[in-house]
């Protein structure tokens, strides 16, 4: 019996580096799951680049990859590549988003996609869209723009001596609700080509999406990296109530806005990359919650649930009509809503959020 | 993330009861006839208002005395069945809204989120690219079946598992039910244009354009939806104390949910099917009508009837006559004019129910 069992919570395993020097807790299940869901992540990246128009044997994928010369390079290398690229790196962004401000809203429902962020990008974007603007370098650097506009006059609005997770959200949906209706005003005016077009940009979509997207999403994502390495401890705190966590020498409120604050950004910089692709940062971090069962919302599961459900949604949009493409948001609630709905009808436990 | 707070009074109970009671009653009391008041002076406006102004007078003339000429026939053949469907809409929603905020315990719970005006709309969908249907009064039974199949679908999720239908697994249930009919609307809507260009006109929501007979075809149910809703109104306010203490009241739980729930369907089905998926009513209602009487369902329901018409008439009027000579659909005015409102009472609030 070493000292460190008799502490440690159930389902926890106690880490030790060799030095001695320093511990951690580690979750068990979290784990495990989070290992799983790479393995499947990278399976579903290898079926995305190989599956298409032609099919391209996954052993040259992994040689394209790995930059030996193939064959197949123009199909994988050029055409997939960078496409799977942006629904990786735009899923990933979706579910710690979604992590971030389901956990400061303490509700399942409060998502990027329900308080007014992918409504102020769609508001601008569409806006522009039916102005005439249509050059593909100016508008995910204008939805990028309406998001965090969006995000901040909620966040106005919602100060009052404080950050209150309730209000919060409450004055991000009123914020949500007024600038969709904006949005679809502006549809009904244009002609029914922007229409459409706005449509489409408003359901998320990764058609024709290459490097010159996926770098500079990446260099960002990583920019955000110190951050979101810090929310994963801070988020913890976040989830006590208020009274512990005030009692524990937490500044709650400065807390909450770096959290919140990051979540926004991660969210309108996804939304600029694919457009607002509706409900992964609702369904990411519920489906990882449900599957790691700890008390909070894990951030790298919900992580890597949100790449699943893009890139599994787009290879999916690619194939199902093809060569009609949908746009990926039509797939990625059909890929995870159906889980979400199984989980919840068999979990084992009533009331848990 | 803890479960949604349950809905707090909006004063404490007061220390003598007598006195402290008869305080509220009377408060109650005007704040009721306030509102019947402002309704009073909303239809007048909405009879009144418009391209073609018509003094009060000759309202009265038109209605009562059966005058004739051009403003009298503008009164009763426009202006009375826009002014019905406004009030039964904006009562229907508004009860609808208390109640599903009610039953699931979640302040920000509303038939848009909990995919009930969803339901409706992928049926309209699928009734304009599939059946051929293109006038308002076919899309209402189609609206009508989608609401009712999209609530059984929600309930039937969140009633599997252990514990039945909590308030989070209901909003959960919910929000996975409204990703997956997002995207079959979304779905739809890119692959057949066709249906988008007359989709978009539906989507936005309006009461402009409706003759009396959409009035005769939804008056029944919003009825029968009304009196489900308010017979539940102790089942909510027991409710509202959690789930045990309901239950220790000698309250059936499943019972209170299932016929509110069922009452709201009613409501929202009706709803959307006469006026389209009119927003935010259904959201901010319950919280003015909550910050007006306190949090008895007795009270807050009738409130709540009688603030919803106001807002949609008062939205209706208004975009009358934002832009002469055009209008801008009530849908659009609704979020508009109630976000203020919405802003400005949760700010008030020192806690938010």
């Amino acid at each position: 019996m070493t000292p460190g069992t008799r502490v440690r919570p159930a389902g926890y395993a106690l880490v030790r580096p060799r030095s001695g020097r320093g511990s951690f807790l580690l979750h068990r299940r979290a784990a495990v799951t989070a290992l799983c869901l790479a393995v499947l992540l990278a399976a579903v990246c290898v079926a995305y680049l190989s599956l298409g128009e032609s099919f391209v044997a996954p052993g040259e994928v992994v040689k394209v990859l790995l930059g030996q010369p193939s064959p197949d390079d123009l199909i994988v290398g050029t055409l997939r590549l960078p496409r799977m690229t942006v629904g990786l790196l735009v899923g990933l962004a979706f579910g710690v988003a979604g992590a971030l401000i389901q956990t400061v809203a303490r509700n399942p429902l409060a998502s990027p996609d329900i308080i007014g962020i992918s409504q102020g990008a769609s508001a601008v974007t569409v806006a522009a869209l039916t102005f005439g603007v249509t050059s593909c370098t100016v508008l995910p650097y204008l939805s990028v723009l309406g998001g965090m506009t969006a995000a901040a006059l909620v966040y106005v609005f919602a100060w009052r001596g404080g950050l209150h997770a309730t209000r919060f959200v409450l004055i991000g949906i009123g914020f949500a609700i007024a600038l969709r209706s904006v949005t679809t005003l502006l549809m009904t005016k244009g002609d029914y080509l922007v229409a459409q077009q706005a449509q489409i940009w408003m359901t998320g979509s990764l058609n024709g999406r290459g490097w010159d997207v996926a770098t500079p999403l990446s260099w960002v994502l990583l920019a955000l990296l110190p951050g979101v390495l810090w929310a994963a401890r801070a988020q913890r705190t976040v989830s006590l109530d208020d009274d512990t966590a005030t009692a524990l020498g937490i500044r709650l409120g400065r807390v909450r806005l770096g959290l919140v604050a990051l979540g926004v950004i991660l969210a309108s910089v996804a939304t600029g990359a694919a457009g607002p692709v509706d409900f992964v940062a609702l369904l990411a971090p519920q489906i990882a919650r449900r599957m790691t069962r700890t008390a909070q919302i894990p951030l790298l599961c919900s992580a890597l649930t949100g790449a699943v459900i893009v890139v599994l949604g787009d290879l999916l949009a690619r194939k199902l009509l093809s060569p009609t493409e949908l746009p990926v948001g039509v797939l990625t609630a059909a890929v995870g809503a159906p889980y979400l709905i199984w989980l919840i009808m068999r979990s084992r436990s009533g009331g848990k959020p | 993330m803890s479960a949604p707070a349950p809905a707090a009074p909006a004063r404490p109970l007061p220390a003598a009861p007598t006195a402290g009671r008869r305080a509220l009653t009377a408060r109650r009391i005007a704040w009721t006839a306030g509102g019947l008041a402002a309704l009073l002076c909303a239809v007048l406006l909405s009879l009144a208002v418009g391209a073609r102004a018509v003094p009060p007078g000759e309202v009265f003339d038109a209605l009562f005395r059966g005058a004739t000429g051009p403003n009298a026939e503008v009164v009763r053949t426009l202006r009375v069945p826009r002014t019905l469907i406004a009030l039964m809409v904006g009562a229907g929603l508004a009860l609808a809204g208390t109640a599903l905020q009610g039953i699931t315990r979640n302040p920000i719970a509303d038939p848009g989120i909990l995919g009930i005006s969803q339901g409706a709309g992928v049926a309209v969908v699928c009734a304009i690219a599939f059946a051929g249907v293109h006038t308002l009064s076919g899309y209402v039974w189609f609206a009508f079946a989608g609401a009712a199949v999209a609530s059984v679908a929600v309930y039937a999720v969140a009633s599997g598992g252990r514990g039945g239908a909590t308030p989070v697994k209901l909003a959960l249930a919910g929000a996975a039910i409204n990703a997956l009919l997002v995207s079959v609307t979304m779905g739809v809507l890119t692959t057949k244009a066709s249906a988008l260009d007359e989709f978009r006109f539906w989507q936005v929501g309006s009461i402009a354009g409706r003759d009396a007979s959409v009035v005769h075809q939804i008056w029944p149910f919003l009825l029968i939806g009304a009196v489900l809703v308010v017979s539940v109104a102790r089942g909510l306010d027991a409710l509202a104390l959690g789930e045990d203490l309901a239950k220790g009241l000698g309250q059936n739980v499943a019972a209170v949910r299932i016929v509110g729930g069922l009452g709201a369907t009613v409501l929202t089905g009706a709803g959307v099917a006469a006026a389209g998926p009119i927003a935010f009513v259904g959201l901010a209602v319950p919280h003015l009508a909550r910050a007006a009487v306190g949090s008895d369902h007795r009270w807050v329901l009738p409130m709540a009837a009688l603030i919803g018409p106001v807002m949609l008439l008062v939205a209706d009027v208004l975009g009358r006559i934002v832009v002469p000579p055009g209008e801008v659909p009530a849908g659009v005015m609704t979020a508009l004019i109630g976000v203020p409102f919405l802003v400005a009472l949760i700010r008030r609030k020192a806690a938010v129910a």
